[in-house]
């Protein structure tokens, strides 16, 4: 008998107390009604506090890129805040500069909005959407590369810069109870604003790549967020030079075609750098590319072909086929993306050439 | 072993899906606490230290950066390949480790090894090879065996 009374009694006691815990928590952590205000007025609307800004920013429809969706692991989420919100979290510490940190910039993520709030975003951020898409096609590239074929479906279309990316948020697959977002280059041209096109290299391991390649079917439905990105044209250069390595492919594919199709006056290399035959792709594409167009030259350069790839074209790592083919940086810019390795090693070429660093533009991996 | 809450919660971080799709621990079935202890003693036996080890392995993945992809000879024995892929990966101990996403294979005449950023930093700062039967597990012996095999050319 007095073994039920102390079961009984320590039970009735758990439960009073989580009772406590739960109204506690509601009580306490009920910040109530707090207001919005993006740049200055531009934007303000009601929210409930108690969850971080992204969330509570991404409720009312307004996407700040993140790649993590909120675990302060990507960095990418940064806003400047007009307010007071207290010090910078240990998690947000590696992710800023101490410029950052005294112009009140955070990660929204680890912001969680407990008051009225004012703060301030680029303003192309106002026109990220949350998009469904069908996937109408995949195909595979090289080994280890896939090219995705958006439908959209809701919104319908998209306006977008060549060079700009979205970001894809997976569904949970096998072991994976999560969705996770990741960020890939758009590149299909932006004319084309029914469908997305986007390149994706399998990463061994990675939680999103993986389920790209291996899990995601023609058919199956998916959200897209975006456009982002600061990478796409810029004002300038009679002539554009474009590298790319890998999956890096993607945005420069999207600028060259749109350059071309705007038919504007400018001349227009791209050198495609990989080891082997094997790891080039759209090759018949650029080189029929570069037939039809005087102002575009395709260079594609293996650093180690195979005796079978009877490869008659440059040879050597794609930094000394540039050097080889930049000599004049007159009216010059370059886009890069790639790898950081070659992303870096690129750019000592160019300005060993005499490309200013203010003419060289790049989105690393 | 007994394993306190906090190295219980960074066990929880290596979990299949949780940051990465194969996890950290494999099918160990033994505690972090445990396979840490393992390693450290193993790397003990070897009389030498974690930070020595991954010191030797980080120097094999500069030499194949420079490449850019393509595979280099290192020490007229090696062969050193190493892969740049997109994004990063944090580190499950929780430190704000950011690791890029860089793969190194690094092939002497008797064997094959692979390894991530994420092992060398995992290596260098925790002690931490991975759980036995995980896709980035190396057995610090294994590392050991690699490197003596450029002593015994000498």
């Amino acid at each position: 008998m007095s073994i039920v009374l102390t079961v009984f009694s320590v039970s009735l006691i758990s439960t009073i107390l989580a009772t406590l815990v739960v109204l506690a928590d509601k009580v306490l952590n009920n910040y109530g009604e707090c207001e919005i205000d993006i740049n200055d007025g531009d934007k303000t609307f009601m929210v409930t506090g108690g969850s971080n800004l992204l969330s509570t920013l991404a409720s009312s429809r307004i996407y700040i890129p993140s790649a993590c969706g909120g675990k302060a692991t990507c960095g990418l989420c940064k806003v400047r805040l007009g307010s007071e919100v207290g010090a910078v979290l240990p998690t947000e510490e590696p992710y800023l500069t101490k410029e950052e940190i005294d112009a009140n910039v955070r990660l929204s993520c680890q912001v969680k909005v407990k008051s009225s709030l004012k703060l301030y975003i680029p303003e192309e951020l106002f026109n990220v959407r949350e998009y469904k898409a069908k996937i109408v096609r995949i195909t595979r590239m090289t080994r280890d590369i896939k090219e995705f074929q958006f439908a959209l479906v809701n919104p319908a279309s998209v306006a977008f810069k060549a060079g700009q990316y979205i970001q894809v948020v997976t569904k949970p697959y096998a072991n994976i109870k999560e969705s996770v977002m990741r960020a890939y280059s758009i590149s299909s041209l932006p004319t084309n604003n029914q469908e997305l096109e986007i390149i994706v290299r399998l990463v061994p391991g990675g939680v999103c790549t993986t389920f790209m390649h291996e899990y995601l079917q023609e058919g199956d439905e998916l959200s897209l967020r975006g456009p982002f990105g600061e990478f796409y044209l810029h004002e300038g250069g009679d002539t554009l030079v474009f590298i790319a390595g890998g999956s890096g492919l993607a945005p420069i594919k999207s600028m060259v075609f749109d350059i071309l199709r705007q038919k504007l006056d400018k001349k227009l290399i791209f050198f495609f750098g990989a080891v082997t035959k094997q790891d080039l792709y759209y090759v018949d594409l650029f080189t029929k590319l570069d037939a039809e167009h005087d102002n575009f030259q395709y260079v594609p350069a293996l650093s180690q072909p195979d005796i079978s790839d009877e490869w008659e074209g440059e040879i050597g790592l794609i930094t000394e086929v540039v050097g080889r083919y930049i000599t004049d940086t007159a009216d010059m810019q370059a886009y890069l993306c790639g790898s950081p390795g070659m992303i870096d090693a690129c750019i000592r070429v160019l300005e060993k050439a005499g490309l200013s660093q203010a003419d060289i533009y790049y989105d690393e991996f | 072993m007994r394993q306190d809450p906090r190295l219980q919660m960074i066990e929880n971080n290596m979990h299949q899906g949780v940051l990465a799709t194969y996890g950290f621990l494999g099918s160990d079935t033994r505690s972090l606490a445990d396979v840490l202890q393992a390693d450290q003693i193993a790397v003990h036996d070897l009389g030498t230290d974690h930070r020595a080890l991954a010191t030797k392995m980080r120097s094999f993945t500069a030499a194949g950066l420079k490449a850019l992809g393509v595979p280099v000879t290192v020490n007229r024995l090696y062969q050193v390949t190493v892969e740049e892929f997109k994004g990063s990966i944090p580190c499950p101990f929780g430190d704000n480790y950011q690791a890029r996403k860089v793969l190194t294979q690094v092939s002497s005449p008797t064997k094959t090894l692979y390894w991530s950023d994420l092992n060398l930093h995992m290596i260098e700062e925790h002690g931490f090879y991975e759980g036995i039967g995980a896709r980035y597990r190396i057995d610090p012996r294994a590392i050991a065996e690699l490197l003596e095999e450029e002593a015994d050319r000498r």
